[in-house]
């Protein structure tokens, strides 16, 4: 009796407790399920991701007169991924027919306006732009290629993607992701017990955690939610996650969400997030131009981003791009025609990185945006950054460093060190960098040597020196000077004596051939003469940051700069006196498209006119006849370019810099670790600048001569005037002040009985 | 005869003078050079009255049409990147730095107009009615900063050039 009392209060005992622990659970489990519910729903509401700022090269204007060819055209519809077609029914695709091209052009956002898609035709003749016209074939007079997109700016270790709307997602994608993922995704409500407990029991055979069985829903919440570390228990608390958000968003947001936040891909620091970031890295254009095999590939990779790396391991990559068009095909989701179609092409994936990355000007943008932008906007705010870097003239230059160099190295000792470089090119009448190579490893974001090498200027000084002088108004282009031995004696008591290059005097000089030849001597005497200081102020006054030490070796060049500096102060040379601030960015748009920032043409004098045209004069003749000389072959003989050689003690840096009508650029070439390198500026830095500026299509240089100055033809070697008919080999054209008197040559001098006749004839036909 | 004579006596300085033959003006094209164009001269030929006539292509017409509706909407950033565009297409054409000074007069920036118009006063060279229009630019540039006996200066010499 008492036994069973017993009995009887224990099963009691064990019921009650039992009760109340499944209550507590019971309560325990639902507050835990709604705090989860909670910050599962709050977290997923609103704005999903921070979006990294998004950078886009300048396009490409197409008019009448653009020196464009057809190759021209289909090289820059390649790099935007236009691929040709029959028929131009889908935006992304031309048509080419011999001179003429129908291109059907992408809808796109330009900083200034938003352009619909539409079909435009394109006549090119063998070095322009013939015609240009709509689709109702009438003359359009300018229009704009897109935007390439060049990179985006992501925090360190961090998340890219572009988010896409469901509107521009392919209908195979999300029918593809259920083929293949979770066939029940559209009836399930967030897990799949089956597919779970088939997952489970291959993961106990396999003795560990191999198999997903996730849901599409589970994935996203992993993704989003979680890191990805797998447990049993994270296992549960996903499931339930994934319970909770079916609870509170539709299938198709889901659906949309998950193809925005899945991990697709890594590239260096960078990871690849959805496949609208995917369609570009992997492919180079949007999402909703992928055919059905390139859709495979993405969802192929899904399940193993880095085992099905379609650039690394191709083999691996078209196999499982294959099941997948099976899977497709076997729940009807596709024919078995398509499927086999498009499992008889190749990968399709583009060789480098979508968007190719140019590192060295994403360094440049980035640094100019840091003024005005906090890290955390630009990296999470989706902000659109138009800048004015031009591909094809960055690809042109990143080759041509890197070939030149090999091809210089070549002809030295084997080092264990390799010979670098960098070249930036700029349009000098704005002040837009349209190119930046930040050394010979392309697409390396290392050391940034257009930005971050201070290196001597050597005589790329002296155009400057020239120019203080000219100022004095105590010389002028034809002013004889002294190339003689300098001996000047230091605030320290050292005696400063500077040589030739060549170790040779030259004597009396035209100040133009002194800058033309590079002549050290004759340059310290004129800028002794004039003042250190003068020039030191020059060199700020057109753009050096920093002020340069001011003691004789400045004459000569010892003073540092970056190639970008030296890009800004020969701007100033290049534009008639003006400085220009050089800028890499246009303009910043909102994520929404709302303009931000612009960054305007800025216009500043730094030198008169006329000054500056009488050293572009003397910059011309380096060309012609002086250090730049040898480059002369290398440019198309009508076109007129100025430039200067620089060359830093011992030959540790060869420099060129010079411009055309409308561009600048500058190259120097060295050893990151400051070794000679054995050449001079005019024996390796010069031949990559002129090869740079040929494959530019450039114009020529025409400065217009400023009132003031009359043009006269001097003797090259002696300064003489020449006058009359003269047949003198050595005859140059340099602008002078008006009313300027210069010597004149002897044997040249009087104007012969037919010329006075002529002289009066025309005075004649003017009256 | 004597029509002969001149013919015969201009073929043979035409070498040492190419400048009695300037080019016709071509408008719309790149204005060439006067440095460049007369090489072998003896002596630099007197300055003519005028030697050319800047012209905007189509293509920077366009755009500078384009300019002005969104000067006259008030949108000058906008403005500016429009004339930015013609100014990429022809960078020595001082009618596109005269519509871009324009535009920066308007939107409160008339150091950057002055500028902007003395540029297109040293690129406009042979070109009077350009000259002027770039004068009167720097002028009013002067006259929004109330330099006023400097902008009556400035506006001497537009007259000078296309009296008004």
């Amino acid at each position: 009796m008492f036994s069973r009392l017993r009995k009887i209060s224990w099963r009691r005992l064990l019921l009650k407790w039992l009760l109340i622990g499944s209550a507590v659970f019971l309560v325990l489990f639902s507050c835990y399920f709604f705090y989860l519910d909670r910050s599962v729903t709050k977290q997923f509401q609103g704005t999903r991701w921070t979006l990294p700022a998004q950078v886009f090269a300048a396009p490409l204007e197409l008019y009448v007169g653009a020196p464009l060819s057809m190759s021209d055209l289909l090289e820059e519809l390649a790099r935007l991924r236009y691929r040709p077609a029959q028929t131009l029914e889908r935006p992304g695709t031309y048509r080419r027919q011999d001179a003429r091209i129908d291109i059907a052009l992408r809808a796109t956002r330009f900083a200034d306006e938003n352009r619909r898609a539409g079909i435009i035709t394109v006549m090119a003749g063998p070095h322009a732009i013939e015609a240009l016209r709509d689709a109702a074939a009438r003359d359009m007079p300018i229009l704009r290629l897109d935007p390439l997109l060049i990179g985006s700016i992501f925090p360190t270790h961090g998340e890219d993607r572009i988010v896409v709307t469901p509107a521009e997602v392919p209908v195979l994608l999300p029918a593809a992701l259920k083929a293949v993922e979770d066939r029940k995704f559209d009836s399930h409500h967030g897990v799949d017990p089956e597919a779970m407990l088939r997952a489970l029991w291959v993961d106990l055979r396999a003795h560990q955690i191999a198999q997903g069985g996730s849901t599409l829903t589970q994935q996203l919440v992993k993704s989003y939610f979680l890191d990805s570390r797998q447990t049993m228990g994270r296992k549960a608390h996903e499931a339930l996650m994934a319970i909770a958000l079916e609870m509170h968003f539709t299938k198709a947001d889901l659906m949309n969400a998950y193809i925005n936040e899945i991990y697709l891909g890594q590239d260096g620091d960078r990871a690849v997030h959805g496949f609208g970031l995917a369609s570009q890295f992997y492919f180079g254009k949007p999402l909703s131009e992928l055919d059905l095999s390139e859709l495979s590939l993405l969802v192929a990779i899904v399940r193993g981003p880095s085992y099905y790396d379609p650039r690394h391991h191709p083999d691996r990559a078209l196999a499982r791009r294959n099941l997948v068009l099976k899977l497709m095909a076997d729940l009807n989701v596709i024919s078995a025609q398509d499927a086999a179609a498009a499992a008889a092409r190749p990968l399709g994936v583009t060789t480098r990185a979508a968007g190719a990355y140019y590192p060295a000007y994403l360094d440049f943008v980035r640094r100019t945006l840091r003024r005005d932008y906090r890290d955390t906007d630009l990296t999470q705010e989706g902000l659109k950054i138009y800048t004015s870097l031009e591909p094809r003239a960055q690809d042109d230059a990143e080759r041509t460093l890197d070939r030149e160099l090999a091809r210089l190295e070549k002809t030295r000792k084997p080092t264990n060190a390799a010979l670098d470089g960098a070249v930036v090119i700029t349009s000098p009448s704005s002040g837009e960098v349209i190119a930046i190579v930040g050394g010979r490893r392309i697409g390396y974001s290392g050391f940034n040597r257009a930005l971050d090498a201070e290196r001597p200027m050597g005589s790329l000084v002296k155009p400057f020196v020239y120019l203080t002088a000219l100022e004095t108004h105590r010389y002028t282009d034809a002013s004889i000077v002294q190339d003689a031995p300098v001996d000047i004696r230091l605030s320290n008591g050292v005696h400063w004596k500077p040589v030739n290059f060549t170790r040779q005097t030259y004597g009396a000089v035209p100040l133009v051939r002194a800058l033309a030849e590079s002549m050290n001597l004759a340059t310290v005497a004129v800028g002794m003469d004039v003042g250190v200081t003068r020039i030191a102020q020059t060199l700020q006054r057109f753009g050096l940051e920093r002020a340069p030490a001011q003691v004789p070796a400045l004459l000569l060049g010892a003073v540092e700069a970056t190639p970008l500096e030296v890009a800004q102060l020969y701007g100033g040379l290049a534009s008639g006196g003006y400085r220009t601030p050089l800028r890499a960015v246009r303009t910043v748009l909102s994520t929404t498209g709302t303009p931000l920032k612009a960054f305007p043409l800025e216009l500043a004098p730094v030198a008169q006119p006329d000054v500056v045209y009488e050293v572009d004069q003397m910059m011309q003749q380096v060309m012609e006849r002086g250090t730049g000389r040898p480059g002369r072959a290398l440019l198309p003989p009508g076109v007129t370019v100025l430039g200067k050689s620089g060359t830093s003690q011992d030959l540790r840096d060869s420099w060129f810099a010079g411009f055309s009508g409308s561009h600048l650029a500058v190259v120097w070439v060295g050893y990151d670790d400051n070794r000679p390198t054995g050449f001079t500026g005019a024996a390796a830095a010069l031949a990559i600048w002129a090869h740079v500026l040929a494959d530019l299509h450039t114009t020529s240089w025409s400065g217009a001569m400023p009132e003031s100055l009359t043009d006269v033809s001097i003797d090259y070697l002696t300064g003489l005037q020449l006058e009359g008919n003269c047949a003198d080999p050595n005859a140059i054209h340099v602008a002078v002040p008006l009313s300027t008197q210069l010597p004149k040559d002897p044997n040249c001098s009087a104007p012969n009985a037919v010329q006075r006749l002529g002289e009066r004839l025309r005075a004649i036909i003017r009256q | 005869m004597n029509a002969r004579i001149a013919i015969a006596l201009m073929m043979l300085t035409a070498a040492g003078c190419k400048s009695l033959f300037e080019p016709p003006v071509n408008p719309g094209a790149p204005a060439p050079n006067p440095a460049s164009e007369a090489p072998g001269t003896a002596a630099p030929p007197a300055r003519p009255a005028a030697t050319r006539h800047y012209q905007l292509g189509g293509a920077a017409s366009a755009l500078v049409a384009q300019a002005h509706s969104r000067a006259a909407a008030g949108d000058y950033v906008a403005a500016t990147a429009t004339l930015e565009r013609a100014l990429r297409i022809e960078p020595d054409n001082p009618l596109v730095w005269i519509e871009l000074g324009r535009v920066q007069l308007s939107a409160g920036s008339p150091a950057q107009a002055d500028s902007m118009g003395r540029k297109a006063v040293g690129l406009a060279d042979g070109d009077p009615s350009t000259q002027a229009a770039a004068w009167r630019l720097v002028a009013d540039s002067l006259r929004a900063r109330n330099r006023n006996p400097e902008a009556a200066a400035a506006d001497a010499r537009a007259d000078a050039f296309a009296p008004r």
